[in-house]
């Protein structure tokens, strides 16, 4: 905690506004309520704290009362999000979670007497074994629960994780990417039809009364907008991440050389703080392939031309004509032309990585 | 001078030590420290380290003083075992007045030790006879000494038994290369004559050729004249190998040497052929090599298109290094253009294509390799066709030719049955035994090429615990019931992916091909039929479903960089595909032909 506030008192510039302020990775709900008020009196020191600032703290639902929730609340957090990820005792256990749908049910309930109005959970489908129809009324359940915003992630089965040993061994079914695209496309259509708008690869918000159709509905998430919109934002804790003056870094990830780091205390120009070890100064490139496969990411508004333009004083066409020509032949893109708007269509959607990597240079 | 040189060559069957014992040669003589030792130093491509195998003969001067205190000169040659490579011994041989041959202890005689022994006794070498790894505990030194001894009748005792890896016994190696070996013969002060055995690239002196001088003299200052082209040029450097490129004074009739020719290109310096002087030059060139025949024939196109021209200079260059590669142009209208290639087997294939990878770093693509058929048509004409592809049309055809080979397979006798089986199931035909030795028995076959082409030798070795050995040489082209196996991807024949088959496997190898190729064809943005046709009818097909999801489901403000390295590794595996039409297909697509039986 000192090593933290050492670490945002380290990049203090009182004129920064801040929108938005996101508690993630790892389980922040952990930490007592009160540390949570004190790193955020820290940040309205050190920084131009919006009033009306997104506040998010990402939760597991068994880790949460009513008491804490209220505290976090009464602390200036305004939004909470929960990691919900499955309605069923059998899938919870899978993923290693500690907690059981009750757990969520409690958590969503408290969040609201609380008074919390923007909440989020998390879902995860294609578990191996997981079969259409069980993840449908997983979907229903978080339904039920009104939630202001949804994220479902396919679970992907990583390099080097327990799940990747398993399947590798046979002890369990590889994951289905069909039946994963009919869930999504299952999904994707059932929320439109609960009011919820889809406006990133995973992530759906309520849509009620109905945003203009080329931007991302009123309940989205602003803190990853930012990411997605390649606006800056500064990472801090032991393994944060962080994009600024021009720089991608990442905080040493091991907490005892984090603290040793800020102890040391040794200044550097902004954005860095004494624990970014891994610091990229990126390029013109690094710029416009990221701004084009997170900006694509939003599928709703796309990415604006106009900005690419704006930013870096080429057309988009110019760098990248010939694969948007493809792309848009073989229906995964669209252009709308009128609005100077790149988007994924309904297809590319379910193939991100296929136009993501033709904006790499 | 030359009374005190020796010419000789290292020979036997794969692995049983030659590069070693020319390891221990180099360093009792001294020619290489211990610093700079490295087991099978003469092994010096990265390819050849890393597979443990010699592919290329390389030469290297030795200064040894006998037991008769005088200094000789010892040109060694270290030369290939793997049958493939059978053409490089060939060429060695010529040079050299004598022979080592290594037979392995716990081995025994083996079918290369005899193909190259009888090569060597064709050339009129001296041959020393060395029993090798005595060392091992399963080593079986009087049987193996009573074998050779029975097929070269030199008396048991005689025979050397030593180890290579330990040093045991080399030094009597050395005193009979120096005792039995004839000194060279050959007058200095005639016309040059000097016989180009090998050759390599170097970017700055050009063409290397290396040269046994049989007479006269070369100096650095001559003008030289190759007798088949009549070119003439000036070398750049003349010199030895110790075992590095070192620069001399002369070369002179009996010794063994290189000559940087500053010449570009293959064609202007020819192995096989003979250098002489401009000034007093030589009436009759030296009788040369029978140029090797390649055996197997396969197209190789750069994955992308742009690399063509790369494609042909790393060809040019590689030629320079392996006289036995041949190519010429080829256009596929699935692959668009590239080259058609000749090798002398499949190892050899292997190697050129892993060759052009790492040493040239270009990603090609090579289409399984097919032998040469003789297409007899109605009109006539006699076609040669070593592309599946090429093959004309059934009307037209009056008999498909095949070349078929005559085989000898060497064995302990207990393998019998599981070879006869193995052979006859392949269209193999027997032809008689013979008992080279006691304990070995010689089962000569006449079989397709195209049956062994694949797979037969992992076969043979798996189905007799790795005790048989097997060396082949083309008979003579025989016809049979073949025809035309080909491959439709969306509708469109695939040229590249057409096989010749013999007519009974036709539906079988149709299937299992379309199975293979759904497994290996990614999916893509749209369903892909895939049909197999043979005589005009469709005999197999299915469909390789459109791909539905492909996409990180995160990439939040933590991930950009590492996923952004995801997406950049699967565009590299992209650029592995190659575009046939619409359809993106991967290299090993192009080889499933060869392996239907897994
Ligand atoms: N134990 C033992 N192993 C040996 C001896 N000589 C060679 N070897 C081993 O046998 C293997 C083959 O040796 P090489 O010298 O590469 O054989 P080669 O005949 O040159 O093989 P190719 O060039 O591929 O035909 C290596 O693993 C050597 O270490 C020996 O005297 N004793
Ligand atoms: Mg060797």
């Amino acid at each position: 905690m000192e090593a933290l506030q050492v670490e945002i008192e380290s990049l203090k510039s009182p004129h920064l506004a801040v929108h938005t302020v996101f508690f993630g990775g790892g389980t922040p709900s952990l930490l007592p309520p009160s540390a949570v008020a004190q790193i955020l009196e820290t940040i309205a020191r050190c920084f131009h704290l919006l009033p009306d600032a997104e506040i998010t703290l990402e939760a597991n639902p068994g880790t949460v009362t009513l008491e804490s929730l209220r505290a976090l609340r009464a602390a200036g957090v305004n939004r909470l999000s929960l990691g919900m990820q499955s309605a069923q005792a059998e899938e919870l256990h899978l993923l290693e979670r500690e907690h059981s749908f009750l757990d969520v049910i409690h958590a969503v309930e408290w969040a609201r007497r609380a008074g919390f109005t923007l909440l989020n959970l998390d879902l995860i489908y294609g578990l191996p074994s997981q079969s259409l129809e069980r993840w449908q009324s997983n979907l229903e359940w978080a339904l039920r629960l009104q939630p202001e915003h949804l994220s479902l992630y396919a679970l992907s089965i990583e390099h080097g994780t327990p799940f990747s040993r398993w399947v590798g061994r046979g002890l369990m079914p590889a994951p289905d990417d069909d039946l994963a695209a009919a869930m999504l496309e299952w999904s994707a259509e059932r929320l439109e039809q609960a009011g919820y708008a889809q406006y990133e690869i995973s992530n759906w918000a309520r849509d009620l009364p109905p945003s203009p159709p080329l931007e991302s509905p009123r309940y989205a998430c602003r803190h990853n907008l930012q990411y997605w919109l390649m606006q800056p934002y500064l990472g801090f804790g032991a393994g944060a991440h962080g994009y600024a003056g021009g720089y991608r870094y990442a905080n040493v990830l091991r907490i005892r050389t984090y603290i040793e780091r800020l102890r040391a205390a040794r200044q550097r120009p902004f954005p860095l703080s004494p624990a970014a070890v891994h610091i990229h100064r990126q390029t013109l490139e690094d710029e416009m392939e990221e701004f084009m496969m997170l900006g694509l990411r939003l599928t709703r508004q796309g990415v604006s031309l106009e900005t690419f333009h704006q930013r870096f004083g080429r057309e988009a066409r110019e760098i990248y004509g010939k694969s948007i020509s493809r792309l848009c032949q073989d229906g995964l893109l669209e252009i709308l032309e009128e609005e100077k708007r790149l988007r994924l269509t309904r297809r590319g959607r379910l193939l991100g990585n296929r136009v993501f990597r033709e904006f790499l240079l | 001078m030359s009374r005190h040189i020796r010419n000789f060559c290292i020979i036997a069957h794969v692995d049983h030590g030659k590069s070693t014992l020319a390891d221990r040669l180099l360093q009792m003589t001294g020619t290489i420290s211990e610093r700079e030792m490295v087991e099978q130093v003469l092994d010096s491509m990265e390819l050849e380290r890393e597979k443990g195998v010699t592919i290329k003969a390389s030469a290297v001067r030795m200064e040894y003083t006998a037991s008769d205190g005088q200094r000789y000169e010892l040109n060694l040659i270290d030369t290939p075992g793997h049958v493939d490579f059978g053409y490089e011994v060939s060429r060695a041989l010529a040079a050299c007045e004598g022979a080592i041959l290594v037979v392995d202890a716990t081995q025994g005689i083996e079918a290369q030790t005899l193909a190259n022994l009888y090569q060597a006794i064709e050339a009129d070498l001296e041959i020393i006879p060395v029993i090798n790894k005595i060392d091992l505990p399963s080593a079986r030194p009087d049987e193996v000494a009573e074998d050779i001894s029975s097929l070269l009748g030199t008396p048991k005792e005689q025979i050397l038994r030593i180890s290579a890896k330990e040093g045991t016994n080399v030094e009597a190696v050395l005193e009979a290369i120096v005792q039995r070996i004839p000194p060279p013969r050959g007058d200095p002060e005639a016309p040059l004559r000097a016989l180009i055995f090998d050759s390599h690239y170097d970017a700055y002196k050009g063409v290397v050729a290396y040269v046994r001088v049989k007479e006269g003299r070369i100096l650095p200052g001559d003008t030289l004249r190759m007798m088949s082209t009549q070119a003439e040029w000036k070398p750049v450097e003349i010199g030895i190998f110790a075992p590095d490129m070192r620069p001399v004074a002369q070369l002179e009739a009996g010794e063994v040497g290189y000559i940087a020719t500053g010449l570009k290109t293959v064609r202007d310096c020819r192995v096989g052929d003979t250098i002489t002087s401009a000034a007093r030059p030589a009436a009759e060139p030296l009788p040369g090599y029978r140029h090797p025949k390649p055996m197997v024939f396969a197209g190789i196109y750069p994955v992308d298109a742009e690399d063509y021209p790369d494609l042909r200079d790393a060809l040019e260059k590689l030629q320079l290094n392996d006289a036995s590669l041949v190519f010429e142009p080829e256009t596929s209208q699935a692959l668009g253009f590239g080259f058609r290639a000749g090798f002398l087997g499949l190892f050899h294939m292997e190697i050129v294509q892993e060759r052009l990878e790492r040493e040239y770093n270009l990603d090609v693509l090579f289409t399984a390799p097919s032998v040469e058929y003789e297409v007899l048509l109605r009109d006539g004409r006699t076609l040669r066709v070593d592309s599946p592809a090429e093959l004309p049309d059934e009307a037209q055809i009056v008999e498909i030719r095949e070349p078929w080979m005559l085989i000898e397979i060497i064995t302990p006798t207990e393998f019998y049955g599981a070879i006869m089986d193995l052979v006859t199931k392949r269209r193999g035909i027997f032809k008689g035994q013979e008992y080279p030795s006691p304990h070995r028995v010689q089962l000569k076959f006449e079989i397709p090429l195209s049956e062994i082409l694949v797979d037969f030798f992992d076969e043979l070795k798996s189905r007799t615990r790795g005790y048989a050995s097997l060396d082949y040489q083309f008979l003579e082209y025989r016809p049979d019931e073949l025809q035309k196996l080909e491959i439709l991807v969306n509708g469109e024949p695939v040229d590249a992916l057409a096989a010749i088959v013999h007519r009974k496997d036709a539906y079988h190898k149709g299937q299992a091909l379309i199975s293979k190729l759904k497994d290996l064809i990614p999916r893509q943005l749209f369903d892909v039929a895939i049909q197999a046709a043979a005589g005009g009818r469709i005999i197999s097909r299915a469909n390789v479903k459109a791909l539905r999801k492909d996409v990180l489901a995160k990439c939040y403000g933590g991930d950009v960089t590492r996923k952004k390295k995801l997406l950049e590794k699967q565009k590299r595996g992209k650029r592995r595909l190659k575009m046939v039409g619409n359809v993106e297909i991967p290299q090993e697509a192009f080889m499933a032909v060869l392996r239907l039986e897994e």
